[in-house]
C-alpha cells in the first residue's frame, strides 16, 4: 500500500487522531517546560550537536577506537553489514551459549532487522520487556511512536489484548495492567539466559554502552541474564563521558520532558571476578544497514539523530496521520529522512513529501538537525531519478521561462488573476477545474485581491516618496 | 578482522570525502557556580521531593543507624555487603541477605539496602558502581530501595561526577544512575510507578 493510501486510512480513524492530539500535545508541552529548567540550554544543545557531529564526521576512526576500548574491557565486538548478518550473529551467540530464552529492552535497531522472528526460527524465545513494546508483541502489532510505542492504543485495547493473550480477567485500570505485566515479566527476567538491548550512546573514550529506561527493564536485562548482547547502529557514538553528560541533558527533556530518565545505565564490560550478578559475556553487534552509504550523501547529518522523538510531536503531518502511515520502523520527520536512507529511496519516494517544510522539527531537535534541508535534498533526488510527470516538468520549465521575463510575467499573472476571480464566489474558490480539482477537494482557496502585490508596492512607493519629499521641504523651511 | 568490518570502514572513509556534513559548532558550556554543602543538599532534597522520593536527613551516624533500623523493621533486607555500607550499618541487627543468596531469595526480599558512589543534586540522582560486595540486584529486585548517602558524596551535576570519579567509573563493570522510582507512562500517558524496578525509593542522608 502506498503512503497516500495509508495516510487516508489513518485520517479516517477518528480515535487515532484524538489519541495523537492528546499525546503529542502533552509531550510537546512537557518538553518545553523541561528545557526551561536547564541552565544555558542553547549552549548545551550546541555541545550535544558538536558531540554527535564530531563522532559522525570521522565515524570510521571513532568506531576503531570504540572497538579497541570495548575489547580491552572484555567485550566481544561483531560487525554486520546487513540485517540478516546481524541476526545470524545473535543466533550464533545464542547457540554457542545454549540460550533458550532471551529478554529484550527496547531496541529500534532490532526492529530494523526483525530480530525476534529470526531468533524464534533459531529456537530462542525473545520477550520484549518495555511495557509498550510487550503489548505490541502480545498484540502482534507495530510500534507507532519512537518513545510512546502504543500511542495508537487505548487502555481498553490493552486490557483486551492482555485478557486474550495472557488469560487474565479483563481490566482497563492502568495500574492493574502494569502490575500484570510486572509479574509476568519478572518471571522472564529471572529465567532468561540472554539479555538483548539497544544502545542510546556508545562512549568512545571509555568503551561504554549507555542505556536509558524509565521502567527499569534496561537494568533487569543487563543484570539478570548471563549473556548480554548490545545491538546498535554504527552511528550511535559520542567521543567522551563529558559529551554523554550534555547528550543526556537534552535527551530525556526532548523525549518525555524529564530532567533525566529514571535509570541511566553505563555498561563497561562483563562482570568482574568476585561480582555476584551482571552478565558473564558481553557482545556488541555493530550494524551498518545503509548507514555507511548515508555518510557519503546529502543526508549524512541525520546520522546525528539521538532518537528522542521530539520532531514527531511537533510535526503537523505526524500529528495528523500517526506513525504507521510512514510504512517502516522510524516515523515522523526523522523517519522521512532515515527510512529512504536505510531502505533505499525508490520504495519510499513519497516519504520526503510527507512534510509541510514548516521547520518545527528543526526548531525542536535537541541537536539541531536540519531535517527540512535533507527532505528537500531527497525530493530533488526523487525528481531527478524519476520525474513525477513529464507534463509537470515541462510546465515548471515554462513557468521559469516566463517568470524571468517581467513583461510576460505581469501579463500572465493578470490572466491567472482574472480567471481565478471568475471561478470564485463570495471571495472563495471552492471547486477548481481539471488537474487542479484535487487541491480544492479538502480546502478552499481565497480569491486573489483586486490589486497585485506589485501594483500595491508601486503605489506605496510613490506615496512614500512624495511624503518624504514634503517632509524634507518642511524641515528646510523651518531652518 | 571480519570482511564486514573492512567494508563498513572503507565505505565510511569514502563517504567522508563525498558526504555533506554541516560545520561543527564550537560550544563552551559554562561551569556551574560553586555551591556550598548546604546548597547542594537543598537542591538534592528539592529534586527528590519532586520525584516522590522519601527523604530523611540525619545529623549523626547513630541517628542514621536508628533511622535505617526503623524503616527496615522486620522486613527481609537484600543488602550490599556490610563492608560497603556507610555508617557501619552492617552492625545493625537486621534480617539480612546478600549477593551470595540464591536468586529466589533475592527476589523475595522486601527492601534493598545500598550505599552509593555519589549523589547528584541537580537531578536528584543516586550513582552506584557495580563491584564485589555491591550486587546490582539490591537496588533493582526489591519493591523498595533504601539508599544511604554521605553528605560528602553530593556533587552538583553529572558532569562533575564524571570528572571527579572518571577512573572509578571506567574501572567498574557498570555504573547505575537512579533518578526516582521506576515508572512508565506507556498506556495513555498515565503515570504508573514500580513497573520493573522499585516503586518506592527512600534516601537517608547522614553527616
Amino acid at each position: 500500500m502506498a503512503f497516500a493510501e495509508r495516510a487516508i486510512d489513518a485520517l479516517a480513524d477518528a480515535r487515532l487522531r484524538g489519541a495523537l492530539d492528546r499525546v503529542t500535545g502533552a509531550l510537546g508541552s512537557r518538553r518545553e517546560s523541561a528545557f526551561a529548567s536547564l541552565d544555558h540550554a542553547e549552549i548545551v544543545r550546541d555541545a550535544a550537536r558538536a558531540a554527535r557531529l564530531t563522532a559522525i564526521e570521522d565515524l570510521a576512526g571513532h568506531l576503531e577506537r570504540f572497538e579497541a576500548r570495548l575489547m580491552a574491557n572484555g567485550a566481544r565486538v561483531h560487525w554486520a553489514e546487513t540485517p540478516d548478518a546481524a541476526n545470524r550473529i545473535v543466533a550464533d551467540i545464542a547457540e554457542r551459549a545454549g540460550v533458550r530464552r532471551a529478554v529484550k529492552s527496547k531496541s529500534m535497531v532490532s526492529e530494523e532487522t526483525h530480530l525476534n522472528a529470526a531468533l524464534e526460527r533459531a529456537g530462542v524465545v525473545a520477550v520484549e520487556t518495555d511495557l509498550g513494546e510487550y503489548i505490541v508483541q502480545l498484540a502482534n502489532d507495530r510500534p507507532s511512536h519512537i518513545i510512546a510505542p502504543i500511542i495508537h492504543l487505548t487502555r481498553q485495547d490493552v486490557g483486551r489484548v492482555m485478557e486474550r493473550q495472557l488469560a487474565v480477567p479483563y481490566t482497563d485500570d492502568t495500574r492493574e495492567l502494569a502490575a500484570i505485566a510486572r509479574q509476568r515479566l519478572r518471571q522472564e527476567f529471572l529465567r532468561a539466559d540472554m539479555g538483548i538491548t539497544g544502545a542510546n550512546f556508545g562512549v568512545v573514550e571509555t568503551g561504554t554502552i549507555c542505556l536509558v529506561t524509565n521502567e527499569g527493564n534496561g537494568r533487569m536485562v543487563t543484570t539478570m541474564p548471563r549473556v548480554h548482547v548490545v545491538f546498535m547502529g554504527i552511528e550511535k557514538l559520542i567521543p567522551t563521558l563529558a559529551d554523554l553528560d550534555r547528550c543526556l541533558k537534552v535527551l530525556a527533556r526532548s523525549a518525555t520532558g524529564q530532567k533525566l530518565t529514571v535509570y541511566t545505565t553505563l555498561v563497561n564490560g562483563p562482570r568482574k571476578p568476585g561480582e555476584r550478578d551482571g552478565p558473564e559475556e558481553l557482545h556488541v553487534v555493530l550494524l551498518d544497514n545503509g548507514r555507511s552509504r548515508m555518510r557519503g550523501g546529502e543526508t549524512a547529518e541525520i546520522l546525528g539523530c539521538i532518537r528522542c522523538g521530539a520532531c514527531l510531536n511537533v510535526c503537523p503531518v505526524y500529528r495528523t496521520i500517526g506513525g504507521h502511515a510512514y510504512g517502516d520502523i522510524y516515523p515522523g520527520p526523522v523517519g522521512a529522512v532515515v527510512t529512504p536512507g536505510l531502505r533505499g529511496l525508490e520504495p519510499f519516494r513519497e516519504l520526503p513529501g510527507a512534510s509541510s517544510l514548516c521547520g518545527a522539527c528543526r526548531d525542536v531537535c535537541p541537536v539541531r538537525l536540519d531535517i527540512p534541508r535533507m527532505l528537500l535534498a531527497l525530493r530533488d533526488r526523487v525528481e531527478r531519478e524519476a520525474p513525477t510527470s513529464r507534463a509537470l516538468g515541462r510546465a515548471m520549465k515554462m513557468f521559469a521561462w516566463v517568470a524571468s521575463r517581467p513583461v510576460l510575467y505581469r501579463r500572465g499573472a493578470a490572466l491567472v488573476r482574472w480567471s481565478l476571480r471568475r471561478l470564485s464566489s463570495n471571495g472563495w474558490i471552492t471547486r477548481a477545474p481539471g488537474p487542479a480539482a484535487p487541491w480544492t477537494k479538502y480546502r478552499d482557496l481565497k480569491a486573489p485581491g483586486p490589486r497585485t502585490f506589485q501594483e500595491q508596492w508601486k503605489a506605496w512607493r510613490s506615496q512614500s516618496s512624495q511624503s518624504s519629499q514634503s517632509s524634507q521641504r518642511s524641515q528646510r523651511s523651518q531652518r | 578482522m571480519s570482511e564486514a568490518r573492512t567494508a563498513i570502514l572503507r565505505r565510511l572513509r569514502e563517504g567522508q570525502r563525498t558526504g555533506r556534513m554541516p560545520a561543527i559548532p564550537r560550544a563552551q558550556v559554562p561551569e556551574p557556580s560553586p555551591q556550598t554543602a548546604d546548597e547542594l543538599a537543598g537542591r538534592f532534597s528539592g529534586e527528590l521531593a519532586a520525584l516522590g522520593v522519601e527523604l530523611h536527613v540525619e545529623a549523626s551516624a547513630d541517628a542514621v543507624r536508628t533511622r535505617v533500623k526503623t524503616i527496615v523493621g522486620e522486613q527481609r533486607v537484600f543488602s550490599w555487603d556490610a563492608a560497603f555500607l556507610p555508617y557501619d550499618l552492617g552492625s545493625v541487627p537486621m534480617n539480612f541477605i546478600f549477593g551470595t543468596a540464591s536468586r529466589d531469595e533475592q527476589a523475595g526480599a522486601e527492601i534493598g539496602l545500598t550505599g552509593c558512589d555519589a549523589a547528584i543534586a541537580e537531578t536528584g540522582t543516586l550513582a552506584l558502581l557495580a563491584g564485589t560486595g555491591r550486587p546490582r540486584a539490591a537496588s533493582l529486585l526489591p519493591p523498595v530501595h533504601l539508599a544511604v548517602v554521605r553528605r560528602g558524596d553530593l556533587r552538583f551535576g553529572m558532569g562533575e561526577y564524571f570528572r571527579d570519579r572518571a577512573d572509578a567509573i571506567a574501572q567498574a563493570s557498570s555504573c547505575m544512575m537512579i533518578t526516582g522510582p521506576s515508572r512508565t507512562a506507556d498506556i495513555e500517558l498515565t503515570l504508573t510507578l514500580g513497573v520493573h524496578g522499585p516503586g518506592k525509593v527512600i534516601v537517608v542522608i547522614g553527616p
